[in-house]
């Protein structure tokens, strides 16, 4: 059967409501631990190597996706990265505008496999490729050891 | 189609929670796998990961999300699953892979992370039923097998007791499984029948738990193992899967014929012609104990209703005539859903290589079979 008038709104049919509710509670892992307590008490961002690829990745493994190495030695991720790629949202998950576009950035770093997404805290109009930036942290007494202790990433020359 | 042997097999340990993330789960036991493979994962032509619905872990794509940890870094990679029987089949398809010819060295990786769902995995299995006919209803899972071990029981007239010897066999078989959740030496039947009812007749001890844990196989051609000079391989002769009608309600529950099926598949393809008598050892899937019992008679290793009596007269204990789950299974060793492959198929490769340690078959066994339900099987010697 087909309908043949146009509607979107699925509650004017006959309908039944449901819901799957689902609610967690994830462990941060091996690896994970010691990134974000490295973030939290000491503002830094660590890295995992592989000594035997000659690898560096962030965010920091417990193993080397390639060589299949346990990786044990962590190294810091230098402070200073670069902008790899932007993109501006316009519109929020539901498809409405948002007063004003987010910046949003793929940021890498010299040696370092991998990289992070994160806010870029700049105004649109400077967002671009290239662009070298510093992580900008909460105040230490904010840091919970989560992702979003990092507010962003900033210019490192304004 | 050519000749498929497990060279190597690995595991976490299953526990409520463990801090490793699910990637890093599926690292140690596919490490482990490797290492006792004597291989490298430069040496895998394919990958095949079997893991529950993303809703347990909380990871949507989850397979594609636990990859690197498989080992399937820029390889050909596929998962699989197909409800409890992933933990059986992920290998079923690991098989394929290799006895096709489209690869010669396969991993097999199963993960499940059930404790990142709060407050119990049982909210999300809530949602396999009927959307219209049974959630409005508020029904649990439990239900379903409550009904099922009371169409058994029915039947057959078996007693409570006896289906309650299965619990106390496996908690005590998995003493000697390194990785075991609920090995118990001192258990009882009393303390089975003694334990809190969840839904009548199942009670807490007639029950697996949740866990999280991963493991791994590594599966290979005859050519690769001839080439690469491995000594411990365990053949998988044949394999088979069925399923019933997906209206459980059109069953009758006291036999899983859907098993039978599929064990009379793979014991053709194996040209087993008396499963009983040619068959030294089985590890049916028993996420509930009266579920050993259903599934031995479902792979024709005990007639109908005859599966408790073999239980009461200690036929399926270790060093009885037909060892049944004597890693420990579901009930002893935990259930991770896709991840008891390492009860399942990992324990026939042990045994048959003589690697069970505390869990070795006293005697000398040749052949085995290994099951789990979502309906499936395959059988190996």
């Amino acid at each position: 059967m087909t309908f043949l008038e146009r509607t979107t709104d699925a509650r004017r049919f006959r309908q039944w409501e449901g819901n799957v509710e689902a609610d967690y509670i994830y462990t941060s892992g091996v690896a994970g631990e010691r990134f974000f307590v490295a973030l939290r008490d000491d503002g830094k961002m660590l890295a995992s190597r592989c000594t035997a690829c000659g690898l560096d990745y962030l965010p920091p493994r417990l193993f080397c996706e390639d060589c299949f190495l346990e990786l044990t030695e962590f190294v810091d991720v230098p402070p200073e990265g670069r902008v790899a790629a932007v993109t501006m949202a316009h519109l929020d998950r539901r498809g409405t505008p948002l007063s004003r576009p987010q910046v949003w950035a793929l940021v890498t770093f010299e040696g370092i496999r991998g990289g992070l997404v994160h806010r870029l805290l700049v105004p649109p109009a400077k967002a671009r490729v290239g662009l070298a930036v510093r992580a900008k942290l909460k105040a230490r007494g904010d840091r919970v050891g989560a992702i979003t202790d990092i507010e962003g990433f900033e210019p490192v020359r304004s | 189609m050519r000749k498929v042997g497990v060279i190597g097999a690995g595991m976490t340990l299953f526990r409520r929670r463990l801090q490793e993330t699910g990637k890093e789960m599926c690292f140690e036991a596919t490490k482990m796998a490797l290492d006792s493979a004597g291989l490298t994962r430069a040496d895998i032509d394919m990958v095949v990961n079997g893991t529950a619905p993303d809703a347990f872990d909380g990871v949507h794509m989850k397979g594609e999300y636990l990859l690197d940890g498989c080992g399937g870094y820029r390889k050909p990679y596929t998962r699989v699953f197909t409800g409890g029987g992933t933990g059986v089949f992920s290998s079923i398809a690991g098989w394929w892979h290799v006895a096709s010819g489209l690869a010669d060295a396969v991993l097999v990786v199963n993960e499940e992370k059930m404790s990142s769902c709060q407050p119990h995995p049982q909210s999300v299995f809530a949602h396999i039923w009927d959307p219209i006919l049974d959630r409005p209803l508020r029904p649990n899972l439990v239900w379903i097998f409550a009904m099922e071990m009371n169409r058994y029981m029915h039947v057959h007239g078996v007693k409570k007791e006896d289906i309650a010897r299965v619990a106390v066999k496996n908690k005590r078989n998995a003493v000697g499984h390194p990785c075991a959740q609920l090995a118990d030496p001192k258990i009882t039947v009393d303390d089975v029948l003694n334990s809190e009812v969840m839904a009548w007749p199942v009670q807490r001890l007639d029950i697996s738990p949740p866990s999280d844990g991963a493991s791994a196989i590594v599966l290979a051609s005859e050519d690769f193992i001839r080439r690469r000079k491995i000594k411990d391989r365990a053949w998988m002769s044949g394999v088979g899967w069925c399923i019933d009608s997906t209206m459980w309600t059109d069953r009758d529950l006291y036999f899983p014929e859907y098993v039978a099926r599929a064990a009379q598949t793979a014991y053709k393809r194996a040209k087993i012609s008396d499963p009983r008598r040619e068959i030294d050892f089985a590890e049916p899937y028993d996420p509930f104990d009266y579920k050993e019992l259903h599934h031995l008679e479902g792979l024709l290793l005990a007639k109908k209703g005859e599966a408790p009596i073999l239980t009461r007269e200690g036929v399926t204990e270790r060093d009885g005539d037909l060892p049944v789950c004597p890693s420990g299974g579901l009930m002893g060793v935990g259930n991770p859903i896709a991840a008891t492959m390492g009860q399942k198929i990992g324990e026939l490769f042990w045994q048959l290589t003589n690697q069970a340690g505390k869990r070795q078959i006293p005697h000398e066994v040749h052949t085995g079979v290994a099951q789990a339900w979502g309906d499936l099987m395959p059988l190996w010697w």
